[in-house]
């Protein structure tokens, strides 16, 4: 059973991600744009755990290089990861996996608890990982210095928060929609 | 959901995808060792060259050209602005040319061919008990999930129009993430079933 749910959920996940990137795209002076597939990743990692969360970002990531028009604005094949937002991209597995890691680790005793704790490992994971991410992704790709690539995706920084306050609510939902689901992955001891 | 494939043979789709792709690999990353600006120029030119050889086949990349003419556009403009020209010169060569080759390899090459390349070159990992031959059946119910998750956002749009007589927006997130962890447990069920696991 562990097995098939892993299958269905990781390709939910991923499935997640693609609709998100049905929703039109906001391009950015630098050449990253704001899209809403970064609450997938959020979504992902509070709701599935670190490892499946970790399989759905390359499960999508393996259909857009297959040339899948998967991301915001109809794009995918192989150029997409030459682009100066490749970082971005690389970062979503593991900012998936690192919110999955820290909302296995955070309290979820009450809905109102698993959204806090939702709203912290989304902030660590899917902003302050896949910015890390990004921010060396346009260090080496569009040859930006340190210190301009670090201004330069604060741009994206309130957004992402506003999207870690989503992901906080939708949890905070499923929390008393789904009273068994196990989020990070794992049962509350 | 259409792949960005295109129907109008060229010269390229009658090459294997294992050579397109190893080609492909080998040419990035060669680029991005080499920073000769002259060396790179010729290289932007010939794959410039290879993309135009494929005619009409480009037609389904239209969008997603413009879009790169314009990160290069950009790139180049905030490079001259910091008084760093040449390097933004190279950096747009470098990303021209590689995307030109990934455009041109995901037009010629059916989603297909480079997902059994794919799962060849990953087959080492069967030894380490990962499950290489499941990529082809995820990939399968991501894109079937995919079009469900669009039918019931629709439908759940639908229903609170009618309601409320505006447009649900992200308020939809969260029911429509319930019925869709519902319906994956579903499938997981389903699946159980049929495969026994």
């Amino acid at each position: 059973m562990k097995s098939s749910r892993s299958l269905a959920l990781v390709s939910l996940f991923a499935a997640l991600l693609a609709v998100f990137g049905l929703i039109p795209k906001i391009d950015l002076p630098l050449g990253v744009p704001i899209t809403l597939q970064t609450l997938g990743v959020m979504l992902a990692g509070c709701l599935l755990g670190p490892k499946r969360a970790l399989q759905a970002m390359l499960l999508f990531l393996c259909a857009v290089a297959l040339g899948l028009p998967l991301l915001s604005g109809g794009r995918g094949g192989m150029a997409v990861f030459m682009a100066p937002s490749t970082g971005y991209l690389l970062g979503w597995p593991l900012g998936a996996f690192v919110t999955g890691l820290a909302m296995a680790a955070l309290p979820r005793a009450t809905p109102g608890q698993t959204a806090a704790s939702a709203f912290t490992a989304s902030a660590l994971g899917g902003l302050l990982v896949v910015h890390a991410c990004g921010v060396v992704g346009l260090v080496n790709i569009a040859h930006l210095d340190w210190t301009k690539a670090l201004l330069g995706t604060l741009v994206f920084v309130p957004g992402d928060l506003i999207k870690c306050g989503v992901c906080a609510m939708v949890v905070h939902t499923v929390a008393r929609g789904l009273p068994d689901w196990q989020f990070g992955g794992r049962a509350v001891k | 959901m259409g792949s960005l494939y295109s129907e109008h043979r060229t010269w390229l789709h009658g090459l294997p995808a294992w050579f397109k792709l190893l080609a492909f690999v080998l040419l990035t990353s060669a680029q991005y060792v080499v920073s000769d600006l002259p060396v790179l120029s010729a290289g932007t030119a010939l794959c410039s060259l290879l993309f135009v050889s494929l005619g009409r086949a480009v037609a389904p990349a239209r969008k997603l050209l413009l879009s790169l003419l314009l990160v290069c556009a950009l790139i180049l403009g905030f490079h001259s602005l910091m008084g760093q020209l040449p390097v933004g010169v190279l950096s747009t060569l470098r990303l021209l040319s590689a995307s030109l080759l990934g455009i041109a390899l995901t037009l010629t090459t059916r989603s297909g061919e480079l997902l059994a390349v794919l799962e060849a070159v990953l087959s080492p990992l069967q030894k380490l008990g990962i499950r290489t031959e499941r990529l082809a059946l995820q990939l399968a119910m991501m894109l079937r999930f995919t079009e469900h998750f669009f039918v019931v956002w629709k439908r759940l749009d639908d229903a609170h129009r009618v309601r409320t007589g505006k447009a649900g927006g992200l308020r939809l997130l969260a029911p429509l993430t319930i019925h869709m962890l519902t319906s994956a447990r579903r499938v997981a069920d389903t699946l159980e079933m049929r495969m026994g696991e």
